[in-house]
């Protein structure tokens, strides 16, 4: 190893990467450490019009410009909702706490949930908190490993006596998540161009997934979401579906679980059917789930 | 005029690959020699990229460039990484995979710019050690490009030229020869480009770039955002001249126009080699 360029590197780094003018940048306890303000003639050399500052501050200048470029991408909804001057803060204070340590810009917003709840007195906070979550979840669901549908044939080839065991198994681009407040509205005002609506404290639910490589979503009930989450979760079709047929007080409203059913199935919400034959006490049929040709 | 020692072929002219011209390339399958993929962008993905990324690389030819490599940074290297560059290469076929003779951060942070080396002895020896530890878990030569830069630091002892012809030459590695970036280094800076471009040893080049800038009066930021200038094709023509026909590539990488204003570019470097081998035969 080098000593000498280690610690040019790591001077140049603290520089390049803290907030503020190049000034203070070079100026600043982590820089000082490393080559002192007053030598920075000794390490960087003028050009015939720019001073030794002006050109480290080149590199200084497009640091929080790339980062911010790159947030922007994977949290457009956050940018748009903040405005330009609230989000660079938000840059700023995040890229602070949390620097990029991957070879890749796409996972720099990884920890934007996570800087919110560690920032509590953060403006909006927690709305910020949930709209982060959604749209680190939709940068999730479009990088997940591609899966196999599990297809209607697959479904029907599953013998009667086996569904109340069956267990399904979601897509890899399947992300289920719930909110304490009411975060569609901002996408779609992002998405449409019109003034982002007032916060609202309403808890949602919504199911992400990916079908011909675009990102979708499901709005949810709150008795959708725990169905789908416990299918999720391996829960066995008997186990899952008993219960959520007790949160549904009337037999139309036990219909409707049938048809959240199919609705998932027919969106590719699943890869697979894991199912052992054994009768059990009540055993449901595929004509129960309306599953039937 | 030498052919590369590995005898990488020269593809012609193309183009970076960018998202906004997938669905072009699949559609209209333009005539193109081949397409630069930037590796980071397919590493950590099973979606849309990657799955756009497989038909074209069935349909062209591909070579990698990465910006993350950091080969000349005093941090470890990262062969998780490297094991995921390698895993792509051989998926997709690349014929090369190259990135920069720069660094990128250390202390395990990475700044996503391509830093400035001192040009010691010191920092030769050191990257000349890394390339070939990278080269040997690759199992394959690394080329590298020269960077654009906006500073110099005084402790550097020889110019870049002689910086990157050595490092080549020791490390045994190829070079991609950014005649943009000469360009904008030799205005901030304020070196002769022709000096730079005749030191360059010929047999080791493997591709060329070719590149828009912003000249900000005081100095010019390589922005890959508009045209090549006039300057910078000359300068291409001599580069052809004294090294020889490469795969040659145009980056727009900011302000992306259609796909057919980027490929109208890059044709014009077709006149520039016709030109340049008939003035040569």
């Amino acid at each position: 190893m080098s000593p000498e360029l280690e610690r040019l590197q790591r001077w140049m780094q603290e520089v390049v990467v803290h907030p503020g003018t190049v000034e203070e940048a070079i100026a600043s306890p982590g820089a000082e450490l490393e080559i002192p303000a007053v030598r920075l003639a000794e390490v960087v050399l003028p050009s015939a019009t720019m001073t030794p500052s002006e050109r480290i501050g080149v590199y200084h200048g497009m640091y929080l410009m790339r980062m911010e470029e790159a947030l922007e991408t994977d949290y457009p909804v956050i940018r748009y909702h903040l405005g330009d001057v609230a989000f660079s803060h938000l840059v700023e204070a995040y890229v602070g706490q949390y620097p990029s340590r991957s070879y890749t810009l796409n996972r720099l917003g990884d920890h934007l949930p996570q800087f919110f709840l560690d920032r509590p007195d953060w403006p909006q906070a927690k709305l910020l908190h949930d709209i982060a979550r959604l749209e680190l979840a939709m940068t999730q669901v479009f990088d997940e490993e591609e899966s196999p549908v599990l297809s209607a044939e697959e479904l029907e080839a599953v013998s009667p006596d086996a569904w109340e065991n069956a267990r399904l198994r979601p897509i890899a681009a399947f992300r289920l998540l719930d909110f304490r407040h009411s975060v569609i509205p901002h996408l779609v005002a992002y998405h449409e161009d019109r003034p982002s609506p007032n916060p609202r404290r309403r808890a949602s639910w919504v199911a992400l997934y990916r079908r011909d490589y675009s990102v979708l979503r499901l709005e949810l009930s709150r008795a959708e979401h725990d169905l789908l989450k416990d299918l999720a979760a391996g829960t066995t079709l008997g186990e899952a579906l008993t219960t959520a047929a007790q949160s549904q007080k009337s037999s139309r409203q036990q219909a409707r679980i049938f048809k959240w059913f199919r609705t998932w199935i027919a969106e590719g919400l699943f890869t697979s059917i894991e199912a052992s034959p054994r009768r059990t006490r009540r055993c449901l049929d595929r004509g129960g789930l309306g599953l039937g040709a | 005029m030498t052919q590369n020692r590995w005898s990488f072929p020269d593809l012609g002219l193309g183009v970076g690959l960018r998202t906004p011209h997938y669905a072009h390339i699949l559609s209209e399958n333009p005539d193109i020699g081949f397409f630069e993929v930037l590796t980071e962008n397919y590493l950590d993905t099973g979606g849309r990229p990657l799955y756009m990324l497989d038909q074209i690389a069935e349909s062209y030819q591909v070579v990698m460039h990465g910006v993350s490599m950091s080969i000349g940074s005093t941090d470890p290297i990262d062969f998780n990484y490297l094991a995921k560059v390698k895993a792509l290469a051989t998926r997709i076929g690349a014929l090369w995979i190259s990135d920069h003779i720069c660094w990128t951060g250390v202390l395990g942070r990475n700044t996503h710019d391509l830093l400035p080396l001192p040009y010691t002895e010191e920092s030769l020896k050191h990257s000349v050690e890394r390339i070939k530890v990278v080269q040997d878990y690759l199992g394959r030569p690394l080329v590298l490009e020269n960077p654009s830069t906006y500073l110099e630091f005084a402790e550097s002892d020889m110019p870049e030229w002689e910086f990157v012809r050595r490092l080549a030459e020791e490390a045994d590695c190829g070079l991609l020869f950014d005649v943009n970036n000469v360009y904008v280094s030799a205005f901030n800076h304020g070196f002769d480009p022709v000096e730079y471009i005749d030191a360059i040893p010929g047999d080791r080049v493997c591709q060329y770039h070719l590149a828009g800038h912003t000249n900000k009066g005081t100095h010019i930021i390589d922005t890959h955002n508009d045209h090549v200038l006039d300057p910078v094709w000359e300068l291409f023509g001599h580069t052809i001249r004294h090294v020889g026909l490469r795969a040659t590539l145009l980056e727009w990488d900011a302000d992306i126009p259609p796909f057919e204003i980027v490929h109208q570019e890059v044709l014009k470097a077709a006149d520039w080699r016709h030109q340049e081998v008939a003035d040569v035969a």
